[in-house]
């Protein structure tokens, strides 16, 4: 899931005559998705293979699409505070001011995505107590990484000779960031947006754990009372909930030029 | 117009550029010239303030450049470099409109501009404008990156090797374009090349450095009949230095009157450099060439002798452009 490599120069957009079907496959993804929440019970027979003693084969102690509302809004919080804060520490230190911070902030980002968010959320739990919280906090942290690494990536990428022009041109500090920098280096931030809300739909089902209510309490539950249907229900999901929001982001990004 | 005086620039250790005095007069075109790391860009960038010098001080009006702001600064000093730093996201036309819109021009004056400038350039407006600049060749791109250098008409123009990484060919033709703009816009231009043909072409003034120092400056057939020293001989061009005199010098200036001895079948414009017409005779084994003008009228003629100076051109008169602007 390394996505940085995506280059910053942007060719002519010419495909406008096929954005309706650009936005084919992340409709198709999410139509799945809403007909599986919907349609669980109809898969009974299915799961009932896998899982021929169980009484119960289908979850059935929340609505998944409540549990898919919730698992939504822990990541969506996460990845807004993520972004909001990512993005501008790394703007921070990339400005001469915060220069001095640079080294520091881009051995943390590369640190820290090495440290499991378990473990996160182990430590955040006695600190913040049990639920929805700690959660937030542990996907923040973990989701923060590749948005910091991958905007420093986009800022300090620029040509060198675009750079020298901007200023040489006479633009201030804030019209060379707003309409240069920013927009150059989008399509890189915008990669690391995509791998951390990816990654992070997946890591937040582990909240169930601590209380707080989403797609993972079906796995969860499963693994507790050896349900193997179950799980296979929260991992569907998951899975179709991460394709639908990793095609959505695909589109968004802007064609690679030719 | 800009005045350097005793300027240097330090970075840590090393000086970079080292106590440079340096008067350029307005509509002049100061070529600096040198060996790599020798300063040139350096002192280039110190005008606009791209670099702060360390000691000394510039002036561009009688005002020094500190007591500008900035962007002010910049916005009144046009600026274009080897690598062009044209925004990959912006179309030609608005990479040109930059500076004009920092300056908060109406929108309906940046496009009429824009336009002015592209034809001023060779650049079709309908072929170009919506262009991004990953579809034009190497010499577009320098032409785009001059438009956009000279959008809001300023008095002062650096330019840092623009030409730089173009072929012989697109990178004459670009500075033919050059001289001819300089003779009808007449900018004062900061100038930097490492290519001495390019500089002898271009310069009203040459300015040579070495290790941050200006070791000789004047006039290019200054320098080249009286070099300061060896380093300045050589970077000449050594024993080529006659070539590249010659170079410089137009035809017209040694010609002889029309005598009664038939044309010699071997012609030569009036316009061209004495270099050309010397190739001339070499290729053609002729002692001898008639002068024509531009419809092919034979004007006068030109005798080797002459060419080569038997009867002593020694100063530099003669100079004006415009027969460098017409070849
Ligand atoms: N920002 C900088 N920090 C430290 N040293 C620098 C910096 N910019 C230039 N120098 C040094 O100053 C010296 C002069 O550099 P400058 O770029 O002016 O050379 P130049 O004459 O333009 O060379 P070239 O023909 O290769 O472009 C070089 O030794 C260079 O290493
Ligand atoms: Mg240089």
């Amino acid at each position: 899931m390394n996505h940085t490599a995506s280059t910053a120069t942007r060719s002519s957009p010419c495909a406008n005559g096929s954005a309706a079907r650009r936005w084919l496959a992340p409709l198709a993804w999410l139509l799945l998705l809403t007909y599986a929440c919907w349609g669980m019970p109809w898969l009974e027979p299915l799961f009932r293979l896998v899982e021929p003693d169980s009484r119960d084969v289908i979850y059935a102690r929340a609505d998944f699409f409540l549990l898919l509302g919730r698992h939504m809004l822990v990541v969506g919080v996460a990845a807004l505070l993520a972004i909001g804060i990512g993005v501008a520490a790394a703007i921070a230190v990339t400005r001469p001011a915060g220069r001095d911070f640079l080294p520091m902030v881009s051995q943390l980002a590369s640190m820290g995505q090495t440290f499991p968010p378990v473990a996160v959320l182990a430590l955040a739990v006695p600190v913040l107590g049990f639920g929805t919280l700690p959660v937030i906090v542990a996907l923040l942290l973990y989701g923060l990484l590749p948005i910091v690494r991958n905007t420093l990536a986009g800022l300090e990428g620029i040509d060198g000779g675009v750079a020298e022009a901007a200023r040489g041109m006479g633009m201030t500090g804030g019209q060379r960031l707003l309409r240069v920098e920013l927009p150059l280096a989008a399509p890189i931030i915008l990669a690391g947006i995509r791998t951390s809300v990816t990654i992070n739909i997946a890591t937040a089902a582990i909240g169930s754990t601590v209380g707080a209510s989403n797609l993972g309490d079906p796995i969860i539950s499963g693994i507790v009372n050896g349900n193997i249907a179950y799980v296979l229900q929260g991992a569907l999901l998951i899975g179709l909930l991460a394709l639908s929001v990793d095609s959505l982001f695909a589109r968004l990004q802007p064609a690679s030029p030719q | 117009m800009i005045e350097l005086m005793q300027v240097s620039k330090r970075f840590g250790d090393a000086l970079a550029v080292d106590d440079v005095s340096l008067n350029i007069a307005r509509g002049e075109l100061c070529v600096l010239i040198g060996t790599s790391g020798c300063g040139k860009s350096t002192t280039l960038r110190m005008i606009n303030r791209l670099i702060e010098h360390s000691a000394g001080e510039i002036h561009l009006e009688g005002q020094p450049v500190r007591e500008f702001r900035e962007e002010v600064l910049r916005r009144r000093i046009g600026y274009a470099i080897q690598s062009t730093g044209l925004f990959p996201h912006w179309t030609v036309a608005r990479n040109i409109g930059l500076v004009p819109g920092l300056l908060k021009w109406p929108r309906a004056r940046i496009r009429e501009r824009v336009e002015e400038l592209m034809a001023l350039l060779g650049l079709e407006v309908a072929e170009f404008a919506d262009k991004y600049p990953s579809q034009l060749s190497g010499g577009q791109a320098q032409r785009v990156g001059v438009a956009r250098a000279l959008a809001a008409d300023p008095d002062i123009l650096l330019m840092d090797e623009p030409f730089g990484a173009l072929d012989p060919i697109t990178r004459e033709s670009l500075q033919d374009e050059l001289i001819r703009l300089q003779a009808r816009l007449n900018k004062t231009i900061v100038f930097v090349t490492h290519d001495m043909d390019e500089a002898l072409r271009l310069a009203d003034r040459l300015v040579v450095m070495n290790q941050g120092r200006i070791i000789q400056q004047g006039h290019p057939l200054e320098l080249l009949r009286r070099p300061a020293d060896g380093f300045v001989e050589s970077l000449l061009g050594g024993e080529d230095r006659g070539l590249k005199e010659a170079a410089l010098l137009p035809v017209s200036q040694r010609m002889v009157a029309l005598d009664d001895a038939p044309p010699d079948e071997q012609q030569v414009a009036q316009h061209a450099t004495l270099r050309e017409a010397l190739s001339i005779m070499l290729w053609r084994h002729t002692e001898r060439l008639t002068v024509v003008d531009e419809a092919g009228r034979p004007v006068g003629q030109l005798y080797l002798a002459q060419l080569v100076g038997i009867n002593g051109e020694a100063s530099g008169r003669g100079h004006d452009r415009h027969h460098r602007a017409a070849g």
